[in-house]
């Protein structure tokens, strides 16, 4: 639903999604719950929900209206934390603080609309202040602090792309929306959406009273919150719940506690109950739980309802994450253990061994978003494209960030005047500072995946799909662009098109078949045809583009025999994409006699060759930074 | 400014030949922009341009704050720059003038700051003050932002594009500036789909999507050219010869426009609505509210006040394939034993 003006659709009037307005009512009620994530699909009325809200908050104490702050994702650093004020340095020559809006969210909302396509050290910032209460700004020498005491809503579609699994930790609470099933309910949202468009006024005049009552039941439950108890026997509740679910860190039950006693004063109880821990544990479980991110199953999954302390399904809950500790569940399998039976077993066990040494763990991980945000430096933007990240006085190119420049200048704008006669405002070549931008698509991956039937043999797809779905991983963590492209039977198929949603290609990966002939030729072709457009895209990118093969083609395209033609095709392919970096991955089976064609393609390539041997994920994927850097 | 240039001749719209889905759907959103544009789909050399353009001359003229760089109405507050709003509001009598509606064309090489906004610099530097110096969204407030090529622009840009198109309200938030102003424009875009996808959020706030292809039929391309070969020859007498279309073309635009306010749909239809957008099944509830809209216009094209199941019909064209949940891949591939084992994985990987 499109608001298209200063007037808000009304709170009350939203048709269903229940879920939603109970997240939002319970972070209104006890705004230190840190704030909302509202996952879900395109046209829920996500965003209308969360600038409704607003509308309903109590005003502050001086009398003026609870403050909504709309953070649009164009927002500069300095306009969110705050920066020296540009007016008075110029025309005062003072260095005054300028606050951000950080501060004007100050007791109200801070909202942001496609959080995940926000800059990540912007959310961090962000996430920062919401948790500790207080924003710390730290720029052009000056060092503040100042309250900002909001509560933070975020929506997302996951289709995007998803947060990182550090950020969707720190939101308090986080709760899946989809479209209503129900025509009715669909009929009675097109009606409403229809009256609101044809007179606003008339509109939010009808709903004003209920408008009302919502905002007077907020501030009683508001009133009443500090009175709420929590009970021992409830506090164990809540850590069994948040045990059983794997939930790391203790954030998820402090998250729980304090909706629920919000809950308990919405009902307007004095007590908190096992049904207001239960009726809130899923929106503080949602983003925690192993699993629920990536989201692998659309509509992401409720967390399992451990609906009391009595109520022991162990066997359910070890079925959950993985089946290494409990016996698997008897009563009802997934639909993947009852086709695979033991042998899935093994493969879990065979891929679990293969990651488990590094480099993704949270010590290696750091290192690696070290090197991430090293490798996005090195690839700012040379032209004057992409956007401004920060400023710097280093003189490369004639970018001048004129903002950056006057604020250097400004503090000594009285001591240069009484220097002498000049300008209005002395500019002197050290204060001159030029614009840093920053491309968000840094990297591109491409996989060639040969799809052919030598690939099942000896479990080879299996490794294979390991090292793949490894490098999906580091993909998700430094949101690359990811394509994959199969060569299989009789062609070629670009299978995932570029795009930045890793789920798409992991889902994707997960129901690789094999089977058939080996047309390698098809699967280079295919693999030009995406670079040259990716290349015609965004020239400065830098694919990475690794090939997974045997090298054994058996089907060309009429060029001659099908091996000799593909390495006609390879040479050429690494010629005309010289930017791009390969990569052959020989997947050839071991045996006595080693044909070593993936070695000749790599060669033709003039790319590196790793082995099988060599293809255990964490050495692949270090290989390939290496490669990339 | 990219405006699109006015000196050059414009090819009549009503001289266009065939393509008769994409000059509907273009119609239809200068009747209601409200349906929030066109994403027009299709190859290389299929008018696609050439009737944005010729549209500029269909619209309507609106009534304009003069130099307001924010293109304020003065009859609503609310498509009032703040700065104008001000003014009204201190009794001031706001100079009008009155113009076409414009179409602002935004170039695939636009930076984030033209598009947005940024500081003035130069009034920074001479006056001591802080001002805004307008972006591209400024300027195609109350008018047609076409974006050609709309799959190849950076993502940046895309994405502040999707944060004014569904508010209505360009918040600039950048280089020590802080200001909102009402940015309400219809976006048209035009893509070929060979160079890529447009990313669903985006395909999404398009109202309407229409595919467009090459003539088939071969007299339709000898008009063509025999029309185009007319226009490039002589245009004014070109247009001079297209004026009585044009002029009806408009007239009915204008009877539909007042017409459309006073179309009703009944609750059957918009069950019918509901059961179409749930078969097809689509994300969210925005397929709805946009079907509703575009078959109260063709209703109103129609010169009816009521809507019937044949504009549903219509409408559903171009109101659900661009909003369609891609095809799940396990219909494509054979679902494999070993889904378990990666999801697994990747659920394992993460968390060491």
């Amino acid at each position: 639903m499109t608001i298209r003006s200063g007037t808000v659709y009304p709170f009350a009037a939203l048709c269903g999604q229940e879920r939603m307005k109970l997240a939002l009512l319970l972070t209104a009620i006890d705004p230190m719950i840190g704030g909302v994530l509202i996952r879900g699909e395109k046209g829920t009325a996500k965003s209308t929900a969360a600038r409704g809200l607003a509308a309903l908050l109590p005003p502050l104490a001086e009398g003026k209206a609870a403050p909504f702050v709309d953070l649009p994702l164009g927002a500069t650093e300095d306009r969110v934390i705050g920066s020296i004020d540009l007016e008075a340095a110029l025309a005062e020559g003072r260095a005054s603080f300028q606050p951000g809006l950080l501060a004007r969210a100050d007791q109200g909302i801070l909202y942001i609309d496609e959080l995940n396509l926000l800059d990540d050290h912007l959310v961090e910032a962000i996430l920062d202040a919401a948790a500790s209460g207080v924003n710390r700004v730290e720029r052009e020498g000056r060092s503040l602090t100042h309250l900002a005491r909001f509560t933070l809503i975020g929506t997302m579609n996951p289709e995007e792309g998803d947060l990182r699994p550090q950020l969707l930790d720190r939101f308090g609470l986080a709760v899946a929306v989809s479209g209503e099933g129900d025509p009715v309910t669909r009929v009675a949202l097109m009606r409403a959406c229809e009256s609101f468009e044809r007179d606003r006024d008339a509109f939010a005049g009808v709903w004003a009273e209920a408008q009302a009552a919502l905002a007077g039941r907020i501030v009683h439950a508001r009133n009443a919150l500090p009175h709420i108890a929590l009970s021992r026997p409830m506090q164990g509740f809540i850590a069994e719940i948040c045990r059983r679910n794997h939930v790391a860190g203790h954030r998820a039950d402090l998250a729980i506690a304090r909706a629920a006693r919000a809950h308990a004063a919405w009902d307007g109880r004095d007590t908190v109950t096992a049904e207001d821990v239960t009726e809130v544990a899923p929106f503080a479980l949602l983003h925690r739980m192993r699993g629920a991110t990536p989201d692998m199953s659309p509509p992401p999954p409720p967390p399992p309802p451990n609906q009391s302390p009595e109520s022991d399904q162990p066997d359910e809950d070890g079925g959950e994450v993985g089946s290494t500790l409990s016996p698997p569940p008897l009563a009802e399998p997934t639909g993947d253990s009852a086709r695979g039976g033991a042998e899935d077993k093994d493969e879990v066990q065979a891929i679990g061994a293969a990651f488990t040494p590094r480099p993704l763990g949270p010590t290696p991980r750091d290192s690696v978003l070290r090197t991430g945000s090293g490798r996005r430096a090195r690839s700012l933007s040379a032209s004057r494209q992409g956007r401004m990240v920060s400023s710097t006085p280093r003189r490369e190119r004639d970018d001048i960030a004129f903002d950056a420049t006057l604020r250097a200048a400004a503090p000594y704008q009285l001591s240069r005047r009484a220097e002498g006669p000049g300008l209005a405002i002395r500019i002197r070549p050290e204060d001159i500072r030029e614009k840093r931008r920053e491309r968000r698509v840094g990297s591109f991956l491409l996989f060639v995946v040969d799809g052919s039937g030598s690939m099942g043999a000896h479990r080879r797809m299996v490794e294979t799909k390991a090292a793949i779905l490894s490098l999906l991983l580091d993909a998700y963590q430094k949101r690359d662009q990811v394509a994959m492209v199969v060569f299989r039977g009789t062609g070629a198929e670009t299978v995932l098109p570029p795009t930045g949603s890793v789920e798409r290609a992991a889902r994707l990966l997960a129901d690789l078949p094999v089977g058939g002939r080996t047309p390698l030729s098809a699967g280079l072709v295919e693999a030009a045809r995406l670079l040259d457009r990716v290349e015609r895209r965004d020239p400065a990118t830098r694919p990475l583009v690794l090939i997974l093969t045997d090298g054994r083609a058996n089907a060309g395209l009429g060029g001659g025999p099908p091996h000799e033609e593909a390495l006609r095709l390879a040479a050429a392919l690494g010629h005309r994409f010289a930017a791009a970096r390969f990569i052959v991955i020989d997947t050839e089976p071991p045996g006595l006699i080693r044909l070593d064609l993936a070695g000749r393609l790599a060669a033709a390539l003039a790319a590196p060759c790793l082995r099988t041997e060599d293809l255990r994920a964490e050495d692949l994927v270090h290989f390939a930074k290496e490669f990339q850097s | 400014m990219s405006l699109i240039d006015p000196v050059r001749p414009l090819y009549p719209f009503a001289a266009i030949v065939g393509q008769e889905r994409l000059k509907t759907a273009l119609i239809l959103n200068v009747i209601d922009p409200s349906l929030s544009g066109v994403l027009i789909r299709g190859e290389k050399g299929t008018a696609k341009s050439t009737a944005v353009r010729a549209l500029a001359a269909l619209l309507p003229d609106i009534a304009v704050v003069e130099g307001c760089p924010f293109q304020s109405d003065p009859d609503d507050l609310k498509a009032m720059s703040s700065e104008v709003r001000a003014r009204a509001a201190a009794g001031e009598r706001l100079p009008i003038v009155t113009r076409r509606v414009r179409v602002v064309e935004l170039p695939i090489s636009a930076t984030e700051d033209r598009v947005v906004g940024t500081l003035d610099l130069e009034h920074a530097l001479t006056e001591g003050k802080k001002r805004i110096e307008p972006g591209l969204l400024a300027a195609a407030h109350r008018g047609i932002l076409y974006v050609d090529e709309v799959n190849l622009l950076d993502d940046h840009v895309v994405d502040v594009l999707l944060d004014s198109a569904a508010m209505g309200i360009n918040v600039i938030e950048r280089e020590g500036i802080s200001v909102s102003h009402p940015a309400r424009f219809t976006l048209i875009g035009t893509m070929n789909p060979e160079e890529g996808e447009l990313r669903p959020q985006l395909l999404d706030r398009f109202g309407l999507c229409v595919q467009v292809e090459g003539l088939t039929v071969p007299e339709q391309r000898v008009e063509v050219i025999r029309r185009r070969a007319a226009f490039e020859a002589d245009p004014d007498a070109f247009r001079l010869s297209w004026a009585e279309p044009t002029e009806a073309l408009r007239a009915r635009i204008v009877s539909a426009t007042a017409l459309r306010s006073q179309v009703v749909a009944e609750d059957e239809i918009l069950l019918d609505i509901a059961n179409r957008c749930l078969a097809t099944g689509v994300d969210g509830h925005r397929a709805d509210i946009v079907m509703l809209k575009t078959a109260k216009v063709l209703a109103a094209w129609a010169g009816r006040d009521k809507v019937v199941a044949t504009d549903l019909d219509e409408a559903q064209t171009m109101v659900l394939p661009h909003r369609l949940r891609r095809r799940p891949f396990e219909d494509v591939f054979r679902p494999d034993a070993s889904t378990a084992t990666f999801r697994a994985g990747l659920d394992h990987g993460k968390m060491i």
